[in-house]
């Protein structure tokens, strides 16, 4: 599966975001906010569940907020990390 | 002590959801359970077991807003959204309100799933939002915050006793004046680990109906569900009536003074170890009645007699005790009858010696 299709259904059913589908989700939409409407106790689950599917520890938050801006954004983040 | 009158009332379990459905199932004796597979992997051990659906609370918050709470916090939810609407208060809240839950178990559930990932996935690994929701205090956070009840908040555990003791702390903040009303209830719920523990334990003596009265006989069946009151210094009469008095104490120290001449309603669920303990508290020729049959063996099983005391006076009728009924008892077991001028005493008793028991009056003024 490619990765911005796991990610958006790690999004959807780890995240219990129950009113939509992972196909519902643009790589484009932002995850925080207006978006998808996650909040900081998402992100902080985010970090978690990134590192339990794919290996990759997030640990600086400024990196983060990057890679957190939408699902194009972090698949794009962890397939950088991936690769190095 | 300040008389706590009982405003509204909302409870969920294995008979349904709602006052109706109690009230349905009181007056009916039949019990409603369902199958629990409580050994993994075996399929063919089936237990009957009192579950709660929570689907009804979708009625009150949407799904958007229910992403992140558990199966506990969510019985506590419909529970009290349940008892503020029963007492017209619910989206008008007053400023001083306070918050107490009781539970003997608590987010059994989420506690597991939470150990289970971390044994899984490494502690690094372990969710968040599991932690967050595994902590006995996080049903009544999510309550506070979804009712916006700003007042003081506490849960309180003190397994089958829990419900007393919280009732101690609602009577004591109204007594104080720290708040002016005082949301209520006692959760708890079912899981997979608990089912498995029932059956390691009690699976030998399995049984399909209740029959609280067999003292000597183990015929629990588990439940779960939650039960929750608005309470409030008596200053009109409610026809649910009102607590009059709240005890907590232990055998050991002596037998308490208990109401003359009662409707016991027991928290007696079909264990054997407390039900022996009842003949020690309960006069011989007592009229009693157990509602245990209609939602199960849970510690916070009082809170759901409390509901059935303020049914009964509501409705000035007491309902028989459902299930199966011993003929030889020292007690006056209750049928469907007019409860008169008689107050009612809810008492639970553990394996030992504990007791915590509560009398319900008419309403005054």
């Amino acid at each position: 599966m490619a990765i911005k299709e796991k990610l958006k259904k790690i999004l959807v059913e780890e995240l219990n975001l129950e009113d939509m589908t992972a196909e519902e989700i643009e790589d484009s939409t932002p995850l925080f906010g207006e978006g998808l409407g996650l909040d900081s106790l998402d992100a902080v689950e985010l970090v978690v569940l990134i590192q339990k599917h794919f290996g990759i520890e997030i640990q600086d938050m400024e990196e983060g907020r990057e890679a957190f801006e939408s699902v194009e954004t972090l698949a794009g983040f962890i397939d950088e990390r991936l690769k190095g | 002590m300040t008389r706590l009158s009982i405003r509204g009332v909302g409870v969920v379990g294995g008979f349904g959801c709602g006052l109706e459905a109690f009230d349905r199932a009181l007056v009916s004796g039949v019990a409603s359970t369902m199958q629990v597979t409580p050994v993994p992997g075996n399929e063919s051990v089936l237990r009957s077991a009192f579950l709660a659906d929570t689907a009804p609370l979708e009625e009150f918050l949407n799904k958007r807003a229910l992403r992140r709470i558990d199966h506990f916090s969510r019985l506590a939810l419909l529970g009290s959204h349940l008892a503020l609407q029963d007492a017209g208060m619910l989206g008008a809240i007053p400023e001083r309100v306070g918050l107490v839950i009781a539970s003997g178990y608590g987010a059994l559930r989420t506690t597991f799933s939470f150990l289970d990932s971390i044994i899984e996935d490494g502690d690094s690994c372990a969710s968040p939002t599991h932690f967050s929701n595994s902590v006995h205090n996080a049903a009544a956070a999510h309550v506070a915050i979804k009712l916006n009840i700003g007042g003081p908040n506490l849960t309180v555990s003190q397994f089958e006793m829990s419900v007393s003791s919280a009732l101690l702390t609602a009577q004591l903040w109204l007594e104080e004046g720290r708040v002016d009303h005082v949301v209520f209830g006692g959760v708890d719920e079912y899981s997979a680990v608990l089912g498995y523990c029932w059956e390691r334990f009690l699976g030998s003596e399995s049984t399909e109906e209740m029959a609280p009265f067999d003292l000597a006989r183990q015929t629990a069946l588990v439940g779960e569900g939650s039960a929750f009151f608005v309470l409030s210094r008596e200053e009109t009469a409610s026809p649910y009536g009102a607590i009059d008095r709240v005890s907590l104490g232990h055998l050991s120290g002596g037998l308490p003074i208990l109401p003359k001449d009662p409707v016991y309603i027991l928290g007696a669920d079909g264990h054997r170890q407390c039900s022996a303990k009842y003949p020690e508290l309960v006069p011989q020729g007592a009229s009693v009645a157990s509602y245990a049959p209609l939602y199960g063996s849970l510690p916070v099983g009082q809170a759901f007699d409390l509901a059935a005391a303020a049914l009964a006076m509501r409705d000035g009728r007491l309902c028989a005790t459902p299930g199966h009924v011993a003929e030889e008892t020292d007690w006056q077991i209750v049928g469907t009858e007019e409860l008169g001028q008689r107050d009612i005493c809810c008492l639970k008793m553990d394996d030992n010696g504990g007791y915590g028991f509560l009398t319900v009056t008419k309403g005054r003024g």
